[in-house]
């Protein structure tokens, strides 16, 4: 949780405390987005999306800061990695029943998490990935060229002083809606019924001639590879890149944004986002609680509360369809 | 018999008469050997009913045969091709598909959606072809709208084509099923129980549809039934199992003056038993 800090909150309007809270929802948007493929449309109970994230954005810090290789070259490669990592993650374990198939994804993800944690000489261990050693390097250092850039633009457009995380919030957002738009328009094809069918019966689409384990694999990679993106954002947003970072919960709150948005939609989940986090970090502007802690406390106590809410009143979420709830069976 | 058949794999040949040839399937179960030692064979352009008293093995042999479970032992050829050990979706693009006994409507889907996605050769169907070729995604779109709607017309359904296969009564998601199994333009159909839980307004329907279908399209059946009427009044050949292995086989008349088939009922009249489901 301490990760998810963002600021201190103070009372009246604070930009750059909500440009945070913008980066953090873009960064959940594209999380989200990866299981709504995932679970909405392939019936995949993926829980594995932190563990992807890590390796996205520790290959990435790996190859910038310990092999010197570009920024931007690091990207794909990460990427590449990771999707590497789905299909191992996913082989094994598609063919298992789809709670065990949770556990297991769940269970990898931590396997990640723990070997990041402990291969000091590969990721840094509990200290990190952030600069090489005599800080000649860092892996967001070609970002903070492109990041002063943009706020530059800021400046040139008569803002006075951009928050350092708003050209974050504009990239996160950039590829949280492009990545929406890219996804709604694949699911409208073929391709996109089958990975319906697949989450409604795999052996009525086995018995059309349909490879059910491979769909599941292309679902599952292409989240790996979405997960990637949100891995990168998440750790030049944070400068560092730390094993807590990649803790279950990460995995959870893109659950919560994924009820908040609606199941088996996808322009609910950059709403859901937005809706969860405001609600979560937001409510440390209220000044209805005591002391520190209690605030700490009764934020998730809040968020949590809503999501029951939210389940009762409307378990079709923001954009999910109830005749499609009422119909799973 | 299993030498014979493992040492003569070429015994199906394509101009067999025979579209399916089932030679000493096997499997158990943890120590239950659900099927046995069946083997059969199923003539092309026939309607074949697979019958036999609860817990034969019929539903499993049809597992079996179409890739959902595999082979213990045993050789399995569809127009003369070894298709033992393949798995189910390969089996269904060589054109043998099947139904199930229990109807598996794709509920959150749109009954057309239901028929699309049955339909072969769509590129778009591959992430490549839905990316990098939409205009061919698209025409075959076109072509297979156009025939879901014929096939959902003739089977009275046509109406409900925009809605949610969920919202379909038990009746019309068996036909919905069969209708679906069509879109995949099949040469071998096989059905399990067609007939179990639907009217039997609807059910003469779903059997003139079958004996339509074999005299126009020359589409092979095979189904597992349980209403001897309907075993007799419209099947050309019947096969009888019994404890996992095939007891009997012959034309309906053959096989009702079987006594080996009569005893494994229950030694009485086969219309006795036209009751009851699995």
């Amino acid at each position: 949780m301490d990760t998810l800090v963002l600021g201190i909150s103070t009372s009246g309007f604070n930009l750059s405390f909500w440009v945070g809270v913008g980066v953090i929802a873009g960064i959940y948007a594209i999380v989200a987005l990866g299981l709504q493929l995932n679970v909405g449309f392939t019936g995949m109970d993926n829980f594995g999306m932190a563990g992807f994230m890590a390796v996205g954005a520790y290959t990435m810090a790996i190859l910038t800061v310990d092999h010197d290789i570009s920024f931007w070259l690091s990207l794909p490669l990460s990427m590449l990695v990771t999707m590497g990592f789905g299909l191992l993650v996913g082989l094994p374990s598609l063919r298992l029943r789809s709670d065990y198939f949770a556990i297991a994804t769940i269970a990898s993800a931590e396997l990640i998490r723990l070997v990041a944690q402990n291969a000091q000489g590969l990721t840094g261990g509990n200290q990190g990935i952030f600069c090489s050693d005599d800080f000649s390097r860092c892996y967001d250092d070609a970002w903070v060229k492109v990041s002063d850039t943009i706020n530059g633009w800021f400046v040139d457009l008569g803002m006075s002083d951009p928050p350092s995380a708003l050209p974050l919030l504009v990239v996160a957002w950039i590829i949280a809606i492009l990545l929406t738009v890219a996804l709604v328009r694949i699911q409208s094809t073929p391709w996109g019924r089958v990975l319906r069918a697949v989450r409604e019966d795999e052996d009525a689409a086995r018995a059309l001639g349909k490879n059910t384990v491979g769909y599941k694999l292309q679902s599952l990679v292409i989240a790996s590879a979405i997960a990637a993106l949100a891995g990168w954002l998440l750790a030049l947003n944070l400068a560092t890149i730390h094993p807590t970072d990649y803790e279950p919960i990460v995995t959870f709150f893109g659950y919560s944004v994924l009820v908040l948005g609606g199941l088996a939609n996808y322009w609910g989940v950059p709403l859901g986002a937005i809706f969860f986090w405001v609600l979560v970090e937001g409510t440390r502007t209220l000044e209805i609680f005591e002391s520190e802690s209690q605030q700490v406390a009764l934020r998730l106590f809040v968020a949590g509360a809503v999501l029951i809410l939210v389940m009762v009143f409307r378990p079709q979420g923001a954009f999910g369809k109830r005749e499609e709830m009422m119909l799973g069976d | 018999m299993t030498e014979a058949a493992a040492s003569a794999p070429a015994g199906a040949p394509a101009e067999s008469p025979n579209v399916l040839e089932a030679r000493d399937v096997r499997r158990s179960f943890g120590g239950i050997n659900a099927v046995q030692g069946a083997t059969m064979s199923v003539r092309r352009g026939s309607i074949t009913a697979l019958i036999g008293p609860n817990g034969a093995g019929k539903t499993t042999f049809f597992n079996l045969i179409t890739g959902f479970y595999k082979l213990d032992s045993g050789s399995v050829y569809f127009d003369g091709q070894a298709i033992g050990g393949l798995p189910s979706y390969k089996i269904a693009r060589l054109g043998m598909v099947r139904t199930f006994q229990i109807t598996k409507a794709l509920s959150r889907m749109p009954v057309i959606d239901n028929m699309l996605l049955a339909a072969p050769d769509q590129p778009g169907e591959s992430l490549f072809g839905a990316v990098f070729r939409p205009l061919a995604t698209r025409e075959r779109e076109r072509e297979i709208t156009e025939q879901a709607h014929e096939l959902l017309a003739s089977f009275n359904l046509d109406k409900k084509a925009n809605d949610y296969a969920g919202t379909l009564s038990g009746g019309q998601r068996k036909l919905l099923e069969l209708a679906r199994a069509l879109m995949a333009q099949p040469r071998f159909l096989l059905l399990d129980e067609p007939m179990a839980g639907i009217n039997p307004t609807l059910g003469a329907r779903l059997l003139e549809h079958m004996q339509r279908l074999r005299r126009e399209e020359g589409v092979t059946f095979l189904f597992v039934e349980h209403d001897m009427d309907v075993v007799m009044s419209h099947s050309d050949h019947v096969v009888v199992m019994a404890e996992g292995r095939v007891i009997s086989e012959g034309t309906p008349d053959e096989v009702r003056a079987d006594r080996k088939v009569v005893d494994a009922y229950l030694g009485g009249e086969l219309d006795d038993v036209s009751e009851g489901g699995e």
